[in-house]
């Protein structure tokens, strides 16, 4: 549905040049959530300006549903942007028009009968659900309303991709819950492509089919969100799944740390999950298997994509010959293990 | 042939029709306790209010036609908007200021022979004299004021809300009337308060030079035939006609303004 080939942009700051955009290649097929993540200043924002041709690459194509964009004239593009809505981190309703007005709004544009945008609005204000706020101002909304309005507004003019631009930033982590759950409803129900960009793996995680890495304006790397979280290539991948696990040695245990065996010590693990581990209950079968006893310190699980994966702070108890061999078995078995010391 | 708005006299009318009542004669008679006023003074200044607000009215809608096109132009055209054009910006601008800089008083003796053919064409009376004479260089005078007003007003969207109406399909055309001019609107009608403001003390100036209207009613009188209460009244006329344009303009703002 949306294929960005050899797209590159150059913005020239003072005379000199700054590459925003460096050779990019992208594909989302029809129906997916694609979602693109990078830091900020990686020239994600400018990305999916390119996609609606909000911002005009220096090189390259854009193409949308079979049409070259970048080949359009600006009449052409114009038209078929009805068919590529957008929605905001800053929401950008129009403060003089009502929730229902700001909703008819690209109908308005299309010169759509009135009494087919009455109809039309308040169907999509029920999808969204702000029936009871179609007389009211943007300014006495909340924030999630406001997206609200906006989303229901992008869906207006019946398009067949939603761009998200940080559509969740400005949001409570609540609120972003109930957003994203909507996103992921609509494009459920109306097979909406969906393109969204994001610094927060937490959305990818939650409703990405597929994900891409931006890093200095280039991609460095893409794959189904399973697979991206069960083998990260990259170290800024690495660092986004990272930051959606918050895991540390609490302070008492990291005094207690020793670096070698003490007599009376047991081992200190670190156990990395992904989503290469077997989905087996593996660690009471080392239980069973190796006289081992586990005193899990603290411990972090997810589940994105189909895959299972987290981190795992634990004391392992038992004789060192079979810790050896229960570290063996998780090793085995597709789990990294760490020691980090001895407690 | 084109007479605009002849016979708007609401002042002297409703003196007029207030004299023929018994109270009118105290009323005049408690006048002429104050130096120099007397019955055929008091429509004088009825007269020249209704003159005042006639030119504050026609030569606001002038400066509109002039001024409202010219600020959406020096709007659109400045870098990264959405008719981005150095050359039409840079001109429009240099003309812009050009009429700012000349001080008004002066402005309306220069232009006496654009107002002669103007008032020829308009109205078939060869004069450069007279309220609606005045209102060609008063509307040349304020224009560029309303411009630069409106094109601040319109700085004032934010540039998000341009993005999404282009993100959106909408033409240039249908930003401005769609998304600029009523996201921009609470800003405009405060400028053009103060606009008219402005224009109220243009017209006293150009009473000096035989527009009529208040203005020249203080100078006459005031001034030259040395009458400081007649001066003085004309300026608690002019008092209470700007409080009025300022509340007028708070309360329609207040009703347009949902930001």
């Amino acid at each position: 549905m949306i294929k960005l080939e050899n797209v590159s942009k150059i913005f020239y700051q003072n005379n000199q040049p700054v590459t925003a955009l460096n050779n990019i290649n992208l594909s989302v097929p029809v129906g997916q959530i694609f979602g693109v993540i990078g830091t900020s200043g990686a020239g994600k924002s400018t990305l999916i300006r390119c996609v609606n041709l909000l911002e005009r690459p220096s090189s390259g194509k854009v193409i949308v549903d079979g049409v070259d964009l970048t080949a359009l004239s600006n009449r052409k593009l114009t038209k078929i942007r009805h068919k590529i809505s957008m929605i905001f981190q800053h929401f950008n309703l129009l403060s003089s028009r009502t929730v229902f007005e700001n909703v008819a709004f690209p109908l308005e544009l299309e010169h759509t009968p009135k009494k087919v945008i009455q109809s039309r609005v308040l169907e999509l204000l029920e999808l969204v659900g702000l029936s009871n706020k179609a007389n009211v101002y943007p300014s006495n909304l909340s924030g999630g309303q406001k997206q609200r309005v906006a989303i229901a507004r992008a869906l207006a003019s019946q398009p067949k991709v939603l761009l998200c631009d940080e559509a969740t930033s400005a949001l409570d982590p609540a609120t972003t819950r109930s957003i994203l759950d909507l996103l992921k409803d609509i494009n459920r129900k109306l097979n909406l492509t969906i393109l969204l960009i994001t610094h927060e793996m937490d959305v990818v995680k939650k409703i990405c089919d597929q994900v891409a890495v931006i890093s200095q304006g280039q991609l460095v790397e893409q794959a189904a969100v399973g697979n991206m979280f069960s083998r990260p290539k990259t170290a800024i991948s690495k660092e986004f799944i990272q930051s959606t696990l918050h895991l540390h040695i609490p302070e008492d245990y990291l005094q207690k740390l020793h670096p070698t065996p003490q007599p009376g010590t047991y081992p200190l693990l670190r156990l990395d999950f992904s989503g290469l581990t077997v989905d087996a209950p593996l660690l009471s079968q080392m239980t069973k298997q190796f006289n081992v006893e586990n005193n899990i310190i603290s411990a972090q699980m997810d589940y994105a994509g189909g895959v299972k994966f987290g981190v795992m702070l634990t004391e392992m108890i038992g004789d060192q010959n079979d810790i050896n061999n229960a570290i063996n078995f998780l090793t085995k078995h597709n789990t990294q293990v760490e020691v980090l010391g001895y407690v | 042939m084109f007479n605009f708005l002849p016979s708007f006299k609401p002042f002297e009318t409703l003196f007029r029709y207030l004299s023929q009542y018994d109270f009118w004669s105290n009323f005049i008679s408690f006048c002429s306790s104050f130096g120099g006023l007397n019955e055929t003074m008091v429509f004088k200044m009825a007269q020249a209010t209704d003159d005042t607000i006639y030119m504050v009215i026609l030569s606001g809608i002038g400066g509109t036609i002039i001024g409202l096109p010219l600020g959406i132009l020096l709007y659109c055209t400045r870098k990264g908007h959405i008719l981005d054009s150095l050359f039409i910006n840079g001109l429009l601008s240099f003309i812009t200021n050009v009429f700012r800089s000349i001080p008004f008083i002066i402005l309306i003796v220069w232009i006496i022979p654009f107002t002669y053919i103007t008032m020829d064409l308009l109205t078939g009376t060869k004069t450069f004299l007279g309220k609606q004479a005045a209102i060609v260089p008063l509307s040349i005078g304020v224009a560029p004021l309303i411009a630069r007003m409106i094109e601040n007003a319109l700085l004032d969207v934010p540039k998000g809300l341009i993005e999404a109406a282009r993100s959106m399909g909408a033409t240039p055309l249908q930003i401005i009337y769609k998304v600029l001019l009523p996201e921009a609107l609470p800003v405009i009608i405060n400028s053009m308060t103060i606009t008219l403001i402005t224009l109220t003390g243009y017209i006293a100036m150009a009473g000096a030079v035989g527009a009529g209207g208040l203005g020249q009613l203080a100078i006459q009188y005031g001034y030259q035939a040395y009458q400081p209460v007649i001066m003085n009244i004309v300026l608690i006329i002019l008092i209470i006609l700007i409080f009025i344009i300022q509340i007028i303009g708070n309360v329609i703002v207040k009703r347009v303004n949902h930001r």
